[in-house]
């Protein structure tokens, strides 16, 4: 019987160059000289301009390299992405029902392992990857990705985060923070705040709930931690599942270059929590970053939080606070006098060196 | 104290002969490897038939989730798997969309899959079917059919399997063990037929074929390597052969990959019959292409029919003819592609139509079922144009008993003694 071979890829190197150093040593170097050269994510896709969900599927199948197949469900990155006779890629790619993303890449999985194992199908066993927005992963197809990696299939799901259904014209999803305005939740006289729920915990409830699989979150303002992540993903021998944040430009309303910018920003205000679990220790190791902000240093850079009260932006402290908690951060004074909203004003009158954009939701 | 944990290898561990009774054909499960089956006649009941269909198809992947009555189909297979005679993975699915979905997904990466549901199981699953069709994709699906809820009934109704009629599958009815083992054969060989490429939908009644024994004449190992060559996609998910399958598409890119579509269905026609002679040819078991005639040949008044309520069809059949009423039946063995042919040749002589009809089409132009839309427009177009009437029975999983097929035949010899039918859609046994 075939024996099934399986890749492993080596991991790049991090150092004077990764998340964790200050953007005053180098964290800003964009020159990558030693990334792989083959880009399976090319020229002939439509995005927005400073589209985050892009910039993951490059960084994450430059990672992955050739020897993939890529499933995406429905989304703004199939809809944007494989415009018919003009798909992007030069790895093999299918669409999948925005329900199916965890299924069908489950059904691809099994396949090789079948096929390779009967000698219908001769050569290494693929990277097998799922982009799911996180409309499908952590709404309508969180059960057949909760499947999969329960299962255990040799693959890699990730969701490609830009809290808000973006395809459809930004609707809330369950990853839209409290306070994001959406065509679904917008902001009125009665509802003041928008969305009134905190966002689901998606990464947790995975590694939580399928311990014996590889769970990370990142952004894609690292793009090492980003590469890296995907390629431990891929090396895991089971299922792994990556959540990454993603900004939507369209969904969120920000300055288009500031992408990656609030991408680390997200997370130095406590709101977007990196952190990998091994499951082999069953620890998780949370990514501590070096410089730690007010949220509102985050949230006053998108017209989708424009709207928020005083009360409204506390809240978000409070939550933000209560995530270094749980990394094991120390809240520092200030942080625990930004949970009350006397030390706040309306976010539409907050002035910041960064170019705001003062609209009012999507 | 440390507990002493016994090694599986040693003898240590008591292993009852063979396999727990879940519905297992009694003695096949000792076979140790596929060859000691090859060729033997076994008693099963559909469900077993199907499994074991599958076992000999040597699928790759199976996806499955439980559901009444078509179950014991993957219980079957998963102990197949489990006693090493079939070499497939096993995907137990969060549900039958994700059933489905997973089955797209390995039989676009080039596996042969095998799965298949019940009543609102099929139904669960409704996103999946125009996908995987649409992307010519061919999967197989075995269906023991079940009433749609509510309210829960575990009884045989073809609503579940008719639901999915226009949604681009090959889709037919068997009525014994036997039948139901050859068509998955067929079915495979129609649908992975690179001039066909469609996913087909194998129906059993359940429980009455389903559920009930009959000789199975299981295939040796030459016939199956004869007529049913390993599955291989042309564009599957290979990185070695890149592909994008099922892109977004502009407006008016649709017609025409609309009409590739339909025409792929009219295309299965005539690999239906090749394949189905070929069949005869390597097996010796000859089956029509699509309508099976029982006592047609100057028939006036006609059932039609598909499924295992054909097996006391026939009876009734016999009897008016003793009678000296002149009756037949046509049985129906495919109807997506609808042998609107075959069906028209068949019904040649008749005067009066009877469509038998196990399942629900509410408010349709029938007022009854749905086969009676498709029977109807296909005799619309007939030199020879029959009456037409339908007739609601074995709904909820009822059977027909002889005395309602007679009933039936009253109704049909009245209907041609005056020239017209009584009423569009009888409720039989609720009507004098």
């Amino acid at each position: 019987m075939p024996e099934v071979v399986r890749q492993r890829l080596p991991l790049f190197e991090e150092q004077g160059r990764s998340a964790s150093v200050p953007d005053s040593v180098g964290r800003n170097l964009h020159y990558l000289p030693d990334l792989p050269s083959e880009d399976p994510y090319q020229a002939g896709h439509r995005t927005c301009a400073g589209c985050g969900p892009a910039i993951q599927y490059r960084w994450v199948l430059k990672a992955a390299g050739e020897n993939t197949i890529m499933a995406g469900p429905t989304g703004c990155m199939y809809v944007a992405n494989s415009t018919y006779l003009s798909t992007p890629y030069t790895v093999p790619w299918a669409h999948t029902q925005i329900a199916g993303g965890g299924s069908f890449t489950s059904g691809v999985a099994s396949a090789y392992e079948a096929m390779i194992r009967k000698g219908k199908y001769k050569g290494e066993y693929p990277n097998i990857i799922v982009m799911a927005g996180d409309g499908s992963a952590a709404d309508i197809g969180i059960g057949a990705i909760s499947g999969g990696l329960y299962r255990n299939h040799d693959a890699l799901f990730i969701c490609y985060d830009n809290e808000c259904y973006a395809n459809t014209g930004i609707q809330t999803s369950p990853t839209t923070p409290y306070g994001g305005a959406t065509t679904f939740t917008p902001p009125g006289k009665v509802i003041p705040e928008g969305k009134k729920l905190p966002a689901k915990n998606l990464a947790k409830m995975m590694s939580e709930g399928h311990p014996n699989c590889y769970v990370a979150t990142t952004t894609v303002g690292y793009t090492i931690d980003l590469m890296n992540k995907t390629r431990k993903g891929l090396n895991h021998q089971g299922a792994a599942f990556l959540h990454c944040y993603t900004p939507c430009q369209k969904g969120w309303v920000y300055q288009t270059p500031m992408t990656v910018e609030l991408s680390r920003r997200v997370v130095e205000s406590g709101l977007f929590p990196v952190w990998e679990y091994d499951p082999a220790t069953r620890k998780y190791s949370y990514f501590i970053p070096p410089v730690i902000r007010p949220v509102t240093d985050y949230l006053a850079m998108q017209g989708r939080f424009g709207h928020m009260h005083p009360e409204h932006v506390a809240t978000m402290q409070m939550a933000a606070n209560r995530n270094w908690e749980d990394m094991g951060v120390e809240v520092t004074d200030r942080l625990r006098e930004l949970e009350k909203s006397e030390y706040h004003m309306a976010l539409r009158d907050e002035d910041y060196a960064l170019p705001i954009n003062r609209g009012v939701g999507a | 104290m440390a507990k002493t944990i016994p090694d599986p290898s040693e003898e240590t561990l008591v292993r009852t002969e063979g396999s727990p009774d879940l519905g297992m054909t009694p003695g096949l499960a000792h076979a140790q490897r596929l060859s000691e089956m090859a060729g033997q006649t076994m008693r099963m009941n559909g469900c077993s038939a199907s499994s074991h269909a599958a076992l000999f198809a040597d699928v790759d992947v199976v996806t499955a989730y439980p559901i009444r009555p078509y179950t014991a189909i993957m219980m079957n297979i998963a102990q197949f798997i489990a006693d090493g005679l079939l070499d497939a993975e096993y995907i137990h699915a969060d549900g039958e969309h994700s059933q489905l979905s997973a089955a797209l997904g390995a039989a676009s990466a080039g596996a042969r899959v095998f799965t298949g549901s019940s009543g609102v199981g099929v139904t669960y699953a409704y996103e999946m079917y125009s996908p995987i069709s649409g992307a010519r994709i061919p999967v197989q699906m075995a269906i023991a059919d079940r009433t749609l809820d509510p309210p829960g009934d575990f009884g045989s109704e073809h609503t579940d399997a008719l639901c999915t009629r226009d949604m681009g599958w090959l889709l037919g009815w068997a009525c014994t063990p036997q039948e139901v083992f050859d068509k998955h054969l067929l079915g495979f060989a129609i649908g992975e037929d690179p001039r066909c490429l469609l996913p087909q939908m194998i129906c059993q009644d359940g429980y009455f074929v389903s559920h009930i024994s009959g000789e199975v004449q299981l295939p040796t190992m030459e016939q199956m390597d004869t007529f049913l060559p390993p599955y291989k996609h042309p564009f599957a998910l290979d990185p070695r052969k890149p592909v994008s399958h099922g892109p977004q598409i502009h407006p008016q890119q649709g017609p025409p990959l609309q009409l590739e579509r339909a025409r792929s269905m009219e295309a299965a026609i005539p690999i239906i019959r090749e394949k189905t002679d070929e069949f005869a040819k390597v097996f010796g078991r000859e089956y029509p292409h699509f309508v099976e005639s029982y006592m047609l040949e100057d028939a006036e008044i006609v059932f039609v029919i598909q499924g295992a309520h054909s097996v006391t069809c026939m009876s009734a059949v016999k009897r008016a003819r003793e009678r000296g009423i002149k009756a037949g039946m046509a049985r129906l063995l495919w109807i997506r592609p609808f042998p609107t042919e075959d069906l028209q040749q068949a019904l040649g002589t008749a005067k009066v139509v009877g469509i038998v009809e196990t399942n629900l089409c509410m408010g349709g132009a029938s007022l009854a079922g749905a086969l009676t839309l498709d029977v109807t427009t296909a005799l619309y177009q007939a030199q020879n144009r029959p009456l037409v009437t339908s007739f609601m029975a074995g709904l909820g999983g009822e059977t027909i008993p002889l005395e309602e097929f007679a009933w039936m035949v009253d109704k049909l010899e009245a209907a041609k003694e005056n020239g017209h039918i009584e009423k569009a859609a009888h409720w039989v046994g609720f009507e004098e």
